[in-house]
């Protein structure tokens, strides 16, 4: 037994020194599954920021600005900026070049107003335009507010009281934490450092299965008078190994990622902080543990580390699949999330988020799903590697 | 020492395999519903390697195993490594029997398999001492171990390099010394001289000599060859194989004599000749 141990340490050791002098592999790994959560968030900040530096400088642009003095004074009046749209504004607008939405008056727009004859005023936007969509609310509301202001003078003329055209007030009360609300931002950020998860532990897992196959060195291998179980054991952690480190990377790299925010909302929301990277290490753990395992399975099957990686495909999407559940949001959380690797995962690293608490269950339903799909892997392959080895 | 009785080996025809057995299930399948007995599968076409290679290789001696391709000496020597279960027939290494304790014989045996991978990041000694740690060693004893054999095999200057662009004879030779790391007292060696050139052919040849000797150990050395020249200079006793049987066992002026022949090649080609038309008319 003590042999078994000291030869499941010997095969880790060389696996681990191995996978780490793949460095092409690893830098690829390292782009695509490090960098590019922080750079996401990056953009998205940039987005975000921009559309708060729209909303701040609190302009409008009018078609037909001569022809409505009323508005322009109320507009003035709520200190923003009218501007006379661009000509051309509808075909910028198609083409996305002319990011606000205009409103348009008619030429009788003033005549028609104090006829009583409820003029016509167009938002103009484009749906395929999201920055011209994104404010057309807010313009919404401010022509809501010039047409409430102009009811409420008419009223007040004739002697009726403001309240008989409001007999009910409504006012929006949000449950929603500030961590909560920021989440629908943050939410992605599970979902990247799963994937670096997976792509670590995905390049390692076949090189040590079918590559060792397709190098002619997995039947040298089973000529040395170690147990099976040993040599599936140190494969086995040498593939979590890594696939545990680039997901510790992974959930670092968004802490000096966040410095760099542009957007100060989405900064003061963003909650993730060492504590945060920590717990989701820690909820990745397993998860990592489980990928190598079932990941090899797939690929001891498999000559070639070509075939492996098209028979992998199916383990890849399910991943990357499942914790859009949640991203879309679809029925909120159910219970049978917790029973599915990576949704469950992406749950717990949500409530983490979110600033909740962790139950007992909700850690211990993925912790023995990830360990019955570890045992399950790693069995299989130990079974299978002699069949491997001669085929 | 290692003997071998009476070894038999098959495996299921290439080319039908899943599909084949999935066909037979659901023919029997529809056997059942349709009322029929369950009729006893029809026999799958298998390919018989191994079907009776008997042989004894004493220590101290260089056994040759001669054979065509496909005479099933590969099958024979991956048996005798415990890598598949033969379906008849004992193997001993030492006297211990392989089938019952695989790990044991492993660990007295040195095999040079028909694959011999290297693994290409790692240096040639990090590959060798990766073996001799499996075999329990101590890294330094088996640093120090592959330092030895490397100076042998004349690849010191390959020792720190790594095995990714290694010529076809430095990868041989590498394996090599990866297989004899523990000191070995049995040697295996499947067709070892594949892709040697000439000098590290004759090196080869003497590295066995001398691990044959009393001063190198007196190993007991197995190889499988298709190569009249190295049987003839190297082998003290020589068992051919042909069509998955022992057909002759001797040495080689034993073997003339009992062919009548003065010419190695044509007394092997006189004994797999015989051999095959026997192999063929016993065929069913």
């Amino acid at each position: 037994m003590k042999r078994a141990i000291t030869a499941v340490w010997v095969v880790l050791r060389k696996e681990l020194s191995d996978a780490l002098r793949d460095r092409r592999t690893l830098a690829t790994v390292l782009v695509s599954s490090v960098l590019m959560g922080p750079l996401v968030l990056l953009a998205i900040s940039g987005l975000v920021a921009s559309l708060e530096s729209r909303a701040e400088q609190r302009e409008v642009y009018v078609a037909g600005l001569a022809n409505a003095p009323t508005l322009r004074n109320f507009l003035e009046r709520h200190t923003y900026v009218v501007k006379e749209a661009p000509a051309d504004f509808e075909a910028r607008l198609r083409r996305s070049t002319f990011t606000d939405p205009v409103v348009v008056v008619p030429a009788d727009f003033e005549a028609a107003l104090v006829r009583g004859d409820v003029p016509v005023v167009e938002i103009v936007s484009d749906s395929a335009n999201k920055q011209s969509q994104a404010s057309t609310s807010r313009i919404e509301r401010l022509l809501g507010g010039f047409s409430r202001e102009r009811a409420l003078l008419s009223l007040a003329l004739r002697g009726v009281s403001a309240q008989l055209l409001e007999p009910m007030q409504i006012e929006d009360r949000d449950l929603a934490s500030m961590q909560t609300r920021a989440t629908r931002i943050t939410g992605m950020l599970p979902y990247f450092v799963m994937m670096a998860v997976l792509y670590g532990a995905l390049n390692a897992a076949l090189d040590t299965t079918a590559g060792e196959r397709e190098r002619g060195s997995l039947e040298p291998l089973l000529m040395n008078p170690t147990e099976r179980w040993a040599l599936v054991a140190g494969k086995w952690g040498a593939v979590a190994c890594v696939s545990v480190l680039i997901a510790v990377l992974s959930c670092f790299s968004f802490l000096p990622g966040q410095w760099m925010l542009r957007s100060d909302t989405l900064a003061a929301m963003f909650q993730y902080g060492p504590r945060e990277a920590g717990l989701f290490i820690l909820i990745l753990l397993p998860l990592a543990a489980a990928l190598a395992a079932v990941l090899m399975a797939v690929a001891i099957r498999s000559r070639s580390f070509k075939e492996a990686q098209a028979s992998s495909t199916i383990v890849v999407l399910a991943i990357s699949l499942l914790p859009l559940v949640n991203v879309f949001d679809l029925g909120g959380e159910a219970p049978w999330h917790l029973w599915a690797p990576a949704l469950a995962q992406n749950t717990l690293m949500t409530r983490v988020l979110k600033g909740e608490a962790l139950g007992l269950e909700q850690v211990l339903i993925p912790l023995a799903v990830c360990i019955a799909l570890t045992a399950i892997g790693v069995g299989y392959v130990a079974r299978e590697l002699h069949r491997a080895a001669v085929k | 020492m290692i003997e071998v009785r009476g070894l038999a080996k098959s495996f299921a025809a290439p080319g039908r395999g899943r599909g084949a057995g999935w066909r037979s299930l659901t023919g029997s399948l529809r056997a059942k519903s349709a009322g029929a007995a369950p009729a006893v599968p029809a026999a799958a076409p298998r390919v018989h390697a191994v079907r009776d290679v008997s042989f004894d290789a004493p220590n101290g001696r260089i056994t040759g195993l001669l054979g065509p391709n496909g005479a099933g000496k590969t099958t024979t020597l991956r048996m005798l490594a415990a890598l598949i279960t033969p379906e008849a027939g004992t193997m001993r290494v030492d006297g211990i029997d392989v089938v019952a304790r695989p790990r044991d014989v492993l660990a007295r045996m040195g095999v040079l398999s028909d694959s011999r991978g290297l693994y290409p990041r790692l240096t040639a000694r990090e590959n060798i001492v990766y073996y001799g740690a499996l075999h329990g060693m101590e890294r330094e004893a088996a640093d120090a171990r592959a330092q030895d054999l490397a100076r042998m095999f004349e690849m010191t200057a390959l020792l720190d390099r790594r095995a990714a662009g290694f010529s076809q004879g430095e990868r041989m030779k590498t394996a090599l010394v990866r297989a004899l790391v523990h000191d070995p007292a049995n040697i295996v060696l499947d067709e070892p001289t594949n892709g040697l050139d000439v000098l590290a052919t004759r090196a080869l040849r003497d590295s066995l000599r001398w691990l044959r000797s009393p001063e190198g150990g007196a190993k007991c050395i197995v190889f499988s060859t298709h190569i009249m020249q190295e049987v003839e200079r190297l082998c003290d006793s020589v068992v051919v194989v042909a069509h998955g049987r022992t057909v002759a066992t001797g040495t080689v002026p034993e073997l003339l004599a009992e062919t009548d022949e003065r010419d190695f090649e044509e007394a092997f080609v006189k004994l797999a000749f015989v051999a095959e038309r026997a192999g063929a008319g016993a065929a069913p």
